[in-house]
């Protein structure tokens, strides 16, 4: 059996993809490994959704209900808890095993691939957290499954490390369910979620946020549970401050430390990864170094906003459509930079023979500036400037520039000025 | 009594502080000034949370009012669809409770509950 | 009235209950964790010492040389996996290098014959990331990795099949000789007899000969060592063990491939005073870093999964303490056995039983005693036309449930209903790797603890982490308070 375009993954990336793929006319298989669509907007229960999309403001499954719907009008096939276990590249596109208890080891062909595989969350073992390794340290997105989907809480007392946004969101939902949620600590001076989710789940419930704070000590009672942790305010290189410690008595200890991009389907492909975004290099169509398979959403980079995963995902999507057709592989490339204060940008190269006339830039800053310019050049020729007020690396910042403005020569640099 | 918040109206968010006497300080502009006075007087904010299902491959449904409420009644409301179950297929976007706590807020489905397999 | 009771299911309780179930008679084993293999065995460094380091002469020096041979009986038997990476014991300029020359001149004393010394030049062919600072290297060939806990279930699930009887949750609370039976009271209820008692308690070795001997004439002085665990996405970074050269601390910092793929950097030594407590501190995490980089350069250190640490049961004697008690006729100590243990572990047992206790001049050999563990399929590791034939047989084989070592339905279900099977998420990550890998069960734990409950016909509300109080769950949501 051969497809022109396999989406690998049915949450909001995979869905905006296909559909997008479909739209332009190719022959598209979508598969999902778990038994519903929706991907993680499933448990994301909470509303800020879809204010840029559908101008209006949802929660995450309905967002993803808008899209699921159109998706099964559309009649894209697919695969529900399917897992792709294998991709192997062939002269002429790739083949795929995907395995199922319905369908058993399965192969099938494609033109292109599209990862929508999301991403994971750091765990307990990626950072050194000295103490023991009780039961009841647990990623907050695990926590917010059981508690969303399952119908269980994790814990009674609860203390939560990271303030990204599910951390954030975690707070509430845990105190709202009855739980005492004691606080939550960030490594960072600032916190790493949107302000309105810092007042409205933490600050309307009087759940104490410590900035430049983290775990330095974990404990564990005679059974293994969590018993305690104890927790320090960190320097400017943030190094514990001796003086500082404060004890909580939790029984769970939520994480909410970093999400990584799940790139691990492309381990047996030979494909240029950037550490920066823990992801692969693209050009401005998302194709990586290898022709024929594309990633979009947070296996590219982590989003903040689902909106823009469902828009990169639907670019992505017809770029791929393009490239079935015309399986362009010449390559006139300049790189792209992430310049002063930048964290990251994507894409990483600009490629001059794709057919994505447009390059949308995509970028976090390294920290919080109130005023900057952000300067888009080639050696001594400035491309664009631009004043962006209130950046924090929470916010993924985009701007989207035509092809033709670029020369075929020099790097592209993208600055981020302090003013 | 003084208080301070954030505005949230924007990504800005400016801290306004509001001192003894009612003077707001420290927004930037007239919706910073509107958001303070609406949290002054009647803060108010949509509830997201699941309810309770008879089904055994769902058996949490996620809920939300359909309009904001007031903050002082989020745990009286929690405690309404606490004590809810669902016991019939539904869909999304269909009343739960209508007009709960006489708020003129109904809670409504966020997703569609219709597999089979009644516990 | 059972004629051996066996306290203690690590690797040692668990070769001696294999060794025990050879012959015609009624053997108990009992263990306090919720599981086999659950301090010592589960976090150690994993290797099959060669037999170059212990001082000659010694328990240590024979048992180590001894078990690492037996174990090739035991890799066919068993149906285990082992590595067998060889090792190389660093040295860095010209004095390390004539301690290199003694360490020598141990090993030939303790019969290892398989042994090289290397040029940086000559190692650096077959180990490509080894230290530029290294200048000469001590290869010894028969140096391997095992997966302990997978030798230890393999072991006790062995003895189980050939008829020894295995009680987990089961913690010894008191022990008493009484008209020469041992009576043996099991978390302070139920009382056991037994005509013989063996002390394979690790850590507790001592705890356990005071409740009847009133001189112990040893003591359990724990050693703590802490680890961090590589992602497999680094396997072949480095293919030997590699050891710095010894100190009186032990073997110092190694870097050890896995043989699952992983590599496990570590351990240092540090005496404590709780026998319980394996925290991670950031002093002991550091010397590990520290320390490997005199081992191999640019260490990806950034693939790192996991950290832990792993008590030691060093005793306040040198060697190994594999004997009778002194005071008490019918009690057995295996106590002591740390480093190289896990090696030495199909020795200890074999010595003991053989040697110690002369069980083959008291019972019969049983004449049903089966040698073969039979191994269930690891799926993801076996050829592809393998694979589609299982799945033929069992459609669960198709459906993955952890995405990261790629574990299907299948082997879960079978580590749950096995004759060692476990109800926990640890025991099922323990004997099938779900959870062991890059997202450290952060996709699978949620359906393996559906698995567990379907499979026990229990509520999620008592599925447990590990110890059978460590539930997942407190309560559920939407409940009447």
């Amino acid at each position: 059996m051969r497809k022109e375009i396999i989406v690998v993954g049915g949450g909001a990336s995979g869905l905006a993809a296909a559909l997008a793929a479909k739209k332009e006319g190719r022959d598209v298989l979508l598969i999902e490994r778990e038994d519903r669509l929706g991907g993680i907007l499933n448990q994301c229960i909470h509303n800020g959704f879809g204010l840029q999309v559908f101008k209006e403001e949802y929660t995450g499954p309905e967002y993803a209900d808008k899209y699921i719907q159109e998706f099964l009008q559309s009649d894209i096939p697919y695969y529900l808890d399917t897992t792709v276990t294998n991709v192997d590249k062939l002269d002429d596109g790739f083949e795929i095993t995907f395995s199922s208890t319905k369908t058993g080891m399965k192969k099938i062909q494609a033109d292109a691939l599209i990862m929508s595989t999301g991403c994971y969350e750091r765990t307990r073992g990626s950072i050194i957290m000295p103490g023991d390794r009780p039961y009841g340290v647990i990623t907050a997105g695990s926590a917010q499954r059981y508690l969303n989907i399952d119908g269980y809480m994790v814990g009674k007392n609860v203390f939560i490390l990271g303030s990204g946004d599910i951390g954030l969101i975690m707070a509430r939902r845990m105190h709202l369910e009855g739980a005492n949620v004691l606080g939550v600590a960030e490594l960072m001076p600032y916190s790493n979620g949107l302000t309105r989710n810092i007042v409205q789940c933490l600050n309307d419930f009087d759940i104490p946020l410590f900035l430049s704070h983290t775990v330095t000590q974990v404990n564990a009672n005679k059974n293994q549970r969590l018993e305690s942790i104890i927790i320090q305010q960190v320097d400017k290189s943030f190094k514990p401050i001796e003086g500082t410690e404060k004890k909580f008595e939790v029984d769970t200890l939520l994480l909410s430390i970093g999400l990584i991009p799940d790139i691990t389907l492309l381990d047996n492909l030979e494909v240029e990864k950037d550490n920066r975004t823990k992801s692969v290099k693209i050009n401005q169509s998302y194709q990586t170094s290898v022709p024929g398979i594309f990633i979009c959403g947070n296996s590219l980079q982590v989003h903040d906003l689902v909106d823009n995963v469902s828009l990169e995902s639907e670019r992505a999507g017809k770029c791929a459509s393009k490239y079935v057709l015309s399986k362009k592989i010449e390559r006139k490339t300049v790189n792209i930079i992430a310049g002063n204060n930048l964290l990251f940008v994507t894409p990483h190269y600009i490629d001059f023979a794709s057919e994505a006339k447009n390059v949308v830039f995509q970028f976090r800053s390294k920290t919080k500036i109130a005023k900057s310019m952000l300067k888009i050049s080639q050696k001594d020729n400035e491309i664009k400037s631009k004043r962006i007020n209130y950046v924090v690396p929470a916010e993924m910042e985009s701007i989207s520039i035509p092809l033709e403005e670029f020369n075929d020569l020099d790097d592209v640099v993208l600055d981020l000025e302090v003013l | 009594m003084s208080k301070s918040f954030i505005c949230i109206v924007c990504p800005v968010g400016c801290h306004i502080d509001v001192d003894d006497n009612g003077n707001i300080t420290g927004n930037r502009c007239k919706r910073g000034l509107e958001y303070v006075k609406t949290e002054l007087t009647a803060p108010k904010r949509i509830i997201t949370t699941t309810a309770k299902t008879i089904f055994k491959d769902i058996p949490r449904v996620s809920v939300k009012t359909d309009i904001a409420v007031p903050k002082e009644l989020i745990y009286k409301i929690m405690d309404e669809i606490n004590a809810t179950v669902i016991d019939k297929p539904m869909k999304i976007g269909d009343v739960l409770i209508e007009n709960v706590l006489d708020t003129g807020a109904n809670i409504i489905l966020t997703k569609s509950c219709q597999i089979q397999g009644v516990v | 009235m059972y004629d051996y009771v066996v306290i203690g299911a690590g690797i040692v309780g668990s070769f001696i209950a294999r060794e025990l179930s050879k012959y015609d008679l009624k053997a108990l084993v009992v263990e306090k964790e919720n599981d086999v293999a659950n301090v010592q065995t589960l976090a150690n460094s994993a290797i099959l010492h060669s037999g170059h380091n212990p001082k000659p002469n010694t328990l240590k020096s024979r048992l180590c040389l001894l078990g690492n041979k037996m174990y090739n009986d035991v890799e066919k038997e068993l149906n285990i996996q082992i590595l067998r990476s060889g090792a190389f014991v660093v040295a860095h300029g010209e004095s390390e290098e004539k301690q290199l020359a003694e360490l020598v001149e141990t090993t030939k004393q303790n019969n290892v014959t398989e042994y090289e010394l290397l040029s940086y030049e000559e190692a650096v062919k077959t180990e490509p990331n080894l230290a530029k600072s290294v200048t000469q290297v001590l290869s010894l060939p028969t140096t391997g990795v095992i997966y302990p806990w997978e030798v230890a279930f393999a072991c006790m699930e062995n003895a189980i099949v050939n008829g020894v009887e295995f009680r987990k949750n089961a913690e010894v609370t008191n022990l008493i000789k009484d008209s020469g039976t041992f009576k043996i009271t099991i978390n302070d209820k139920d009382i056991v007899e037994s005509k013989y008692v063996i002390n394979a308690t690790g850590v507790n070795t001592d705890d356990i000969a005071e409740m009847l001997e009133k001189h112990v004439d040893f003591k359990i002085t724990p050693r703590k060592g802490e680890y961090f665990v590589l992602d497999k996405r680094v396997k072949g970074f480095v293919n030997h063990v590699l050891y710095p050269l010894p100190t009186n601390k032990g073997k110092g910092v190694l870097l050890t491939p896995q043989v699952h793929g992983n590599i496990l950097v570590g351990p240092d030594s540090k005496f404590v005073d709780d026998k319980y407590r394996t925290d991670n501190t950031n002093s002991g995490l550091g010397y590990v870093k520290e320390n490997a980089s005199l081992l191999a350069d640019n260490i990806p250190f950034n693939q790192i999964i996991r950290s832990f640490a792993g008590i030691r049961a060093t005793s306040t004697k040198e060697d190994f303490i594999i004997e009778e008690s002194k005071e008490i006729k019918g009690l057995y100590h295996t106590a002591g056995i740390d480093s190289p243990g896990l090696t030495a572990a199909p020795a200890i047992a074999e010595y003991l039983v053989n040697e110690i206790m002369m069980v083959q001049d008291k019972y019969d050999t049983s004449k049903d005693f089966d040698p073969i563990r039979k191994k269930l399929p690891e799926f993801h590791s076996l050829p592809e036309e393998k694979q589609r034939e299982l799945i033929k047989q069992d459609s669960r084989y198709a459906n993955i449930i952890c995405k990261c070592e790629k574990i299907t339905e299948k082997e879960i279900v079978d580590a749950i209903n096995g004759p060692l099977g476990s109800n926990s998420i640890k025991g099922i990550k323990k004997r099938t790797r779900a959870g062991a890998g890059l997202c450290q069960g952060g996709y699978c734990e949620e359906k393996v603890y559906k698995l567990i409950a379907r499979e026990t016909n229990s509520s999620p509300l008592d599925i447990v982490y590990d110890s059978q109080k460590s539930n997942l769950f407190v309560s559920e949501t939407k409940v009447k308070k």
